[in-house]
């Protein structure tokens, strides 16, 4: 049976703090990630090959098929569905935390709350449960902007340090979920590509 | 570059050209002859029908997936059919009063309000074939043998293909959570974390949990693999859960039964698979095959689902997606089609038309010549006419 395993990795902090995770694996790059433009890079092993994308499209890929191995944030999976997939570990690395944060004194308790994300259906579920009825601003980024700039009451946003909050006068109020990254994989691979995925599963998790 | 999009069909709903549709519908044939021959009766379930039937038992998790309208005559709600095994189901338990073992098969169209899975259609077509009325661990190997076999017929072989044979039974899980007594909702985390197989998850639902249980729970979501899981899941069950022994038990038999009559497949056991958790009673299983990222078909036991029709009754069965399948169906019979025509000329001649209908009783394709049609690209072969005698010539 043929293996050829992909592995796809989510580009910035979680592909750097996954490669020496790979590494002690004995899974290597078969080039300098940093030097190269290519996507799909092949590694020290002749039938595992690394896909570079964006974290929300891991999940797309290994959903498909396209790839048999994913790495990426719980946010991800959160906010763009994990069904069809399977959760195989977390990781614990590129570890923040999901939170509201906000203007001190600012927020007012009356009428319906103007929140600011990324994370539409993490955001729409969070105040939800909470019973609060609120008006989501879908941002792409920048979400300290949008209090200072009166386009919302509140942000839900990954908060790591909290330095950009403080830099632009906000303040974290409450932890909606502590995130890291989960290795995730393909329903079809696991069952084709068994002998060869749950020992290498194993060993990126550090279960043996 | 055309303003005009009127031609443009939603996400996810095809349409089947001409050569594709003929590979799809020799397909349907072949299938529905196969189950034929192996006893089964074809029904015919309806396109729609009021949510009330549609969407209990086993339709209850079709809700979402299924798309609905108003009956101008009623007033009630219909449902366009998501899933043709509650209706067959349906109809074994209201329409059909046979006490012994009904054999069902079916072929049929159907709507998804959304994808299903990543990237299938929304418009798949479904076969599938059921057993009602029979209980016993055979009655679910005759329908996994038939599943292969209809995986087989689309072109698949165990030994080229790496077919896998995907098994489980629902009842492990229900006997471990049964003796478990957790809380309804944590149950319910407890289940969804099982069926994403999400270690992480799992563990965080079990940390309020008694030890011994949370131990278990997290082995079972690790239980996958090759045969030999079985014997170690036995041991973590035995004491706490004797009831999912049985459970374990009938799919060793099942596993035995398989490797006698098609001893190539690979066999994959996942005591945590959990799809369809809330209507399969038992056995459930599912076959894959190399670079298809999801099940090619699948199927399992469904007991007393009819139960709300006013009649219970054991019942197992499978179903898988033509057009899915026929991805795989044999491409030669793709190419010769459309090759292999006799042009006619366009004539009242009674001889003539005797000719040609001679030829098409015999199975040969023959186009009487429009005005329009061009003799040099769609047709091998031409009739003509050689002392008052219709014949067939090559080009």
């Amino acid at each position: 049976m043929k293996n050829n395993i992909v592995l796809a990795l989510t580009k910035g902090r979680i592909l750097r703090e996954s490669l020496p995770l790979l590494a002690d694996a004995g899974v290597e790059p078969a080039e300098p990630i940093d030097a190269t433009r290519k996507l799909l890079l092949a590694t020290n092993h002749e039938d595992i090959k690394l896909a570079i994308l964006r974290g929300a499209d891991v999940p797309t890929y290994v959903k498909y098929g396209a790839a048999d191995l994913g790495i990426v944030g719980k946010d991800v999976l959160l906010e763009y569905g994990s069904e069809g997939l399977y959760e195989a570990a977390d990781l614990g690395i590129a570890c923040c935390r999901l939170m509201t944060a906000g203007i001190p004194n600012r927020v007012s308790n009356v009428g319906t709350l103007r929140v600011a994300t990324k994370f539409v259906n993490i955001t729409r579920e969070y105040f939800g449960k909470k019973g609060k009825q609120i008006d989501i601003v879908k941002l792409y980024g920048a979400l300290e902007l949008a209090p200072l700039m009166d386009l919302a009451d509140v942000i839900v946003d990954l908060v790591d340090t909290g330095d950009t909050l403080r830099a632009n006068g906000l303040i974290p109020f409450e932890e909606i979920l502590p995130i890291s990254s989960r290795l995730i994989v393909n329903k079809a691979s696991i069952r084709q590509k068994t002998p060869f995925l749950l020992p290498f599963i194993d060993s990126l998790a550090k279960l043996n | 570059m055309s303003d005009n999009n009127s031609w443009q069909l939603p996400d996810g709903v095809d349409e089947v050209l001409p050569k594709r549709a003929f590979v799809l519908e020799s397909l349907r044939r072949e299938l529905l002859d196969l189950y034929h021959s192996w006893g089964y009766q074809l029904v015919e379930p309806p396109l729609a029908e009021f949510t009330e039937s549609l969407l209990v038992g086993l339709g209850a998790d079709l809700d979402l997936l299924t798309c609905k309208i108003p009956d101008q005559l009623s007033g009630r709600m219909m449902g366009v059919r998501a899933d043709l095994t509650p209706q067959v189901a349906r109809m074994d338990a209201h329409s059909m009063s046979d006490s012994g073992i009904n054999r069902l098969c079916y072929a049929g169209p159907v709507l998804h309000a959304k994808p299903k899975s990543a990237g299938s259609s929304r418009s798949p077509i479904q076969v599938g074939a059921e057993i009602f009325g029979e209980s016993s661990v055979q009655a679910d190997i005759e329908i996994i043998d038939l599943m292969l076999e209809t995986v087989e017929l689309s072109g698949l072989s165990c030994s080229r293909d790496d077919l896998t044979l995907d098994l489980g039974h629902v009842g492990v899980v229900q006997s471990l959570l049964k003796s478990a007594e957790l809380e309804k909702k944590i149950e319910a985390k407890v289940v969804d974390a099982l069926k994403r197989k999400s270690i992480p998850d799992l563990e965080r639902v079990l940390e309020s949990l008694d030890e011994s249980f949370a131990k278990i729970f997290l082995a079972l979501a690790r239980l996958n693999g090759d045969a030999s899981v079985l014997l170690s899941a036995r041991e973590l069950v035995l004491e706490v859960a004797p009831a999912a022994v049985d459970s374990i038990d009938l799919l060793s038999e099942v596993i035995d039964s398989m490797r006698i009559r098609r001893p190539e497949i690979n066999i994959y056991v996942d005591l945590a698979e959990l799809r369809g958790y809330n209507y399969h009673t038992g056995i459930v299983f599912a076959a894959y095959t190399s670079n298809f990222g999801q099940a090619i078909a699948n199927g399992g036991r469904y007991d007393n689902v009819g139960s709300i029709f006013g009649r219970s009754r054991s019942a197992t069965g499978f179903g898988a997606d033509l057009k899915v399948l026929m991805q795989f169906y044999s491409s030669l019979l793709c190419e010769d089609v459309g090759s292999k025509v006799i042009s006619a000329p366009y004539s009242d001649d009674p001889g003539l038309r005797e000719a040609i209908a001679e030829l098409r009783k015999k199975g040969e394709r023959v186009v009487m010549q429009l005005p329009g049609d061009n003799q040099n690209d769609q047709f091998d072969r031409y009739l003509t006419n050689s002392n008052n005698d219709w014949i067939v010539q090559q080009k």
